[in-house]
Order: C-alpha cells, then structure tokens, then sequence
C-alpha cells in the first residue's frame, strides 16, 4: 500500500461520501426511522407528528384477521414455490449443461426471457390468460381438451395458484443461470474418475451433482425464500390480495396499511415484522456456511 | 444397438422436455406479441399465431399515443421516455458513485476502510420493502413527491454495485497505480484514467443489472408519483385497466414496449448479465 498523506485521505472520503450520503438518507436513516415508527401511532391524515403508543401495533396486528392471513397466504406461497423453482431451475441446468445439448445458448436464452420482463406487463398477460370468464385463454384451452372451465384469477382455491404458476414461470431462469454456474464450477475429472464405475444417472445425481452444488442450493433458498416473502407486484396487479383475502400477502398489506389507509405506523410494524424474519433467515444460512 | 444410435436416442430424449419447457416459457410472450401485431379487438386471441393476412403495426402507434384523448400530453410515449430518463440517470450516476466507493474501499488504505466495506455489504440484507415507509416520508419532506429526483436519487448507490467493484479494483496489479503516482497524477486522475477505463467487463454486468433494476422498478414509482404526466411505463400500464372494455390490442403493444427495451440490452449484452447473476451468487 501507498501510505497516504492527510491531504489524500481527505479526498478517499470524498470517493466514499456521495454513496454514503444515499445509504445514510435511504436506506440505514429509514431502518431506524421504520423502528421507531412502529412503536407510533402516525396517520398521515389525521395527525402531522408521530404518537408513541409502544406495542400496540404489534399487538393489534396480531388480532387482525387481515394479518393473520397475509402471513399464512405469504407462507404457503413460499413453501409451495421456493422447492418447485429450485426443483425445475436444476433440472433445467442439468439439461442445458449435458454434453448432448447443442444449442445451449438459445435453450438458455429462452429459459431467462421471463426473468428479464417487466413483472407488471407479465402479471397482465396472466391476468388475460388465467381470466375466470369461460371464455378465458386458459379455459378455452381446457374446453378444447375436453376439460371443464376453472375459476382461475377469480375464484379463492385458484387464485393463488396462478400466482405462484407466474412466480414460477418468473423465476425459474433466474435460478437455472445460478444452477448452470454451479455445475460449470465441479471439474470435470470428477466425472471422469466416476465414470470408470457403472452407476446410473439418477445415482451420479444423487451421490456427487448435488453434494457438490450444496453451496449454491443454500445461496438459492435464501435469495428465493426473501424474494417469495416480498411478493407484491403480482397480487397487487392481478387480485388486489382478492377474492377475499384469499391472495393478500404481508406486502401488499404493507401498501395497504401504508399507502392507501395511511396508517405508517400499523405498516412499519409490517416492515420490521418481514425485516427480522428474512435477518433471522440470513443468519441460519451464514452459520451453516461456515459450519462447512 | 450400437453406441452411435443409443446416442442419438438419448439427445432426442433429452432434447424433447426442454424444449417443451421452452415453448412453454416463451407462450405466455408470444401471444402478447401476436396481439400486438394483429388488429386491434375487444376479445383476447385464442391462439398464439398473429392474424398473418392482416398483420399491423397501429396498435404500437395507437398504444404511444394511448390515453391521450382525456388530458393533453399524457401517454404512453410519454410514460415511455420519463422512463427511459430514469433508467439512463440511475445507470450513469450509480455507476460512477459505486465504482468510485469500490475503488477506495479495495485499494487505499484509511480509518473505518472495512467499516465502510461492511456498511456497503449490509445494504444488502435490507429488503426495498422494509424501508419504503420513511422513505416516502423522507421524499415527502424534500419536496420531491412526483419529481425525477425522487425516482433516481435512492437508486444511485448500491451495495452489490460497489461489493462487485472492490472485488474487481483487487485484482489490479498494485504497479500501474504506482506508475502512474510517479508521473504525478492525483487519486481523482488515477481513477478516471487509469482505473475506469480497465474495468469494461464489470462496467458491462453493472450496467445491465442497474438497467434491470430501474426500468422494471414499480412499487417505489407508484408511491412517490401520483402526477400522471410523471408515471413510468410500469405505472402506465395500469391505465388500460381502468378502461370499461379492454382494447386488447393496445394493452398488448404498450406491454410489449414496457418489456421489449430490456430485452434488447440484454440480448445485446447476455453475457455480461449473466456474469453479473452468478458474481452476486459468489461469496466475495
């Protein structure tokens, strides 16, 4: 290292301040700022300062039907999705990568087209596609295969099952990417040394692939178990958390509560709710990777 | 059967789930983009074939000049470029603020260095969504509500931007810094001359994910924008569902040009995005 006179440290900071500034204002200011809110009652149309009330929010969040099934909806959306997508991710990775596969590009290109679009255009494509109408794109489909018509996006035992179908059809290329960068990392005289025994496919896959991708399993159920816990964009586009509540997850309540009803202290109680779950999450992953 | 044709069977195999998952991928967009390009209806398609003997582009032109019978100037072609303004902005400047952290965090030597190293990577643990209260409040208090400030300034720094950048301005060797030192160049030169213009890869990946990021953004829009001439195309988009019967030819056109922009950077630079998907998977 070059040592550095006082004058030239001066000026690291100056690299470091525009970045921080940002950080301070809008992210580290706001998460104490979300703390403190919590414990307030501030309506944005009533009052013009906050109220500490202490833990009434919390506590009254717990005896709200709405609540409650915000956090069961987000629940079995999560379960549901995060094994489903890192399941097909992998296949999908394992199909690609096979040295049989010759347009591997093109296969990869159209796995991960989903990813990149706008999720707001996409939920209205499955909006029209999955419409509960009988003459819905999806139900003309299943009339033509002599099936009966579903209630899709308007009936409550589907909805959410269309949007986990969307947050599937979304996210799956995003994991296979992580998944085929896994698989280019094992070397390949692993393989080879394998390949000298007679073991079947399924037992290669089971004994050496997937102790070996481990690492990047884990890094996955994080990233997707914190992306599954924030679903937004598809409820709020598709079901405005609808028929019912039958699709209300704990962000779109947040937006709700929030932005609708102007409740902030209500939703920042939501917010640090989400915060210490996903945290709690984050810190089991960090202890099992450095078990390893 | 001989080795060649057991091959051949097992490619087959193979190939056949795949590319069923891949037409499967792609339907949902194919028949958007058929909308799109066959004329306008009341009624969605039912296949995912365009109307070959009548295919049209109006729907695209009608789509850019969509709501604007209600108020004067408000449309998606104007939803289109503040968007496009955005993402530019949000590119250029948090490209420049994150390399400009990475760089002195990975190679000058201070008090509070791994500090801030630490801060930058702990933004990652912190969700949009836990934090977009205040923000709001925050935003309100500036007086930036339904402002390009509002949409850009949050959005300039990252802490994935400037983990990739530290890891990057690691790997160069110590002696062109040194050079160009003795030359007497200042830090603020070294770094705009010597530096930036050795970091075209990571520059490439930055910029694609950012791109992604900004243009695709749509909650944060929807709470600091409620002037309609200011809306995102994201945000614009809402406005067809507003109306009593949907035009689906429209929708689909101003879909696909909410969608189509990316997709092109993208395929331009596929593989910069992907090298910049798996970096974030990489424990650094």
């Amino acid at each position: 290292m070059i040592v550095a006179s006082k004058r030239e440290r001066f000026g690291y900071y100056l690299f470091l301040l525009p970045a921080f500034i940002i950080f301070g204002t809008f992210i580290f200011g706001p998460m104490i700022y979300s703390f403190y809110l919590s414990f307030c009652k501030y309506s944005l149309v009533t009052a013009t300062s906050a109220k500490w009330i202490g833990l009434d929010n919390y506590l009254n969040l717990f005896k709200n039907m709405q609540f409650l099934a915000a956090v069961k909806n987000t629940a079995i959306f999560t379960v549901i999705l995060v094994p489903l997508t890192l399941f097909g991710g992998l296949m999908v990775a394992i199909g690609i990568n096979s040295k049989l596969i010759k347009y591997k590009r093109f296969y990869k290109i159209c796995y991960y087209i989903p990813y990149v679009s706008s999720m707001v255009a996409v939920s209205y494509v499955f909006k029209i596609l999955f419409s509960g109408r009988p003459d819905g794109v999806m139900n003309a489909l299943l009339q033509s295969i002599g099936l009966e018509p579903i209630g899709w996006l308007a009936s409550a035992d589907w909805d959410l099952i269309v949007v986990i179908l969307l947050s599937f059809w979304k996210q799956v290329g995003y994991v296979m990417i992580i998944y085929l960068g896994g698989l280019l990392a094992i070397p390949d005289d692993v393989y080879e040394a394998v390949s000298l025994d007679p073991i079947s496919g399924t037992t290669m896959l089971r004994k050496i692939t997937l102790p070996l991708l481990k690492p990047t399993t884990m890094f996955l159920l994080v990233t997707e178990v914190i992306n599954s816990f924030q679903i937004f964009t598809p409820v709020h586009v598709m079901t405005s958390g609808g028929p019912g509540m039958a699709t209300l997850t704990l962000v779109t309540l947040l937006y709700e509560k929030g932005f609708k009803n102007s409740e902030m202290g209500q939703a920042s109680a939501i917010a640090v709710i989400i915060f210490v779950v996903l945290l709690i999450l984050s810190i089991i992953q960090n202890k099992v990777d450095s078990k390893e | 059967m001989n080795y060649k044709t057991s091959r051949i069977i097992k490619r087959i195999l193979l190939n056949i789930p795949l590319a069923i998952g891949a037409i499967i991928m792609l339907a949902p967009l194919v028949w958007m983009l058929s909308t799109a390009i066959s004329p306008n209806s009341f009624l969605p398609r039912q296949t995912l074939m365009p109307d070959w003997q009548n295919l049209t582009l109006q729907n695209f032109v009608d789509a850019w000049n969509f709501p604007s019978a209600t108020t004067e100037g408000l449309t998606m072609g104007r939803f289109f470029l503040n968007t496009v303004i955005m993402t530019v902005c949000i590119v250029i400047g948090g490209l420049l603020f994150d390399s400009m952290a990475g760089y002195v965090i990975a190679r000058k030597e201070f008090p509070g260095r791994t500090f801030f190293g630490f801060l930058a990577l702990s933004t990652l643990m912190v969700p949009f969504y836990v934090t977009a209260i205040p923000q709001y409040l925050i935003v309100k208090d500036l007086g930036w509500m339904n402002t390009f400030q509002a949409l850009i300034v949050p959005s300039l720094a990252s802490g994935m931007g400037i983990h990739l950048f530290r890891s990057h301005f690691r790997s160069v060797p110590i002696e062109l810094e040194e050079c160009a030192k003795l030359d007497g160049a200042s830090d603020f030169r070294i770094f705009f001359s010597v530096m930036i213009p050795i970091s075209k890869p990571i520059i490439g990946t930055m910029t694609t994910l950012k791109a992604m990021w900004s243009w695709n953004q749509f909650l944060w829009p929807l709470i600091v924008i409620n002037d309609k001439t200011m809306y995102t195309i994201q945000q614009g988009l809402t406005f067809f569902q507003g109306l009593a019967v949907t035009q689906y030819g429209y929708l689909c056109a101003g879909m696909t040009l909410a969608i189509l922009p990316l997709l092109v950077v993208f395929l331009c630079m596929q593989n910069f995005f992907i090298g910049g998907l798996t970096a974030g998977a990489v424990k650094g």
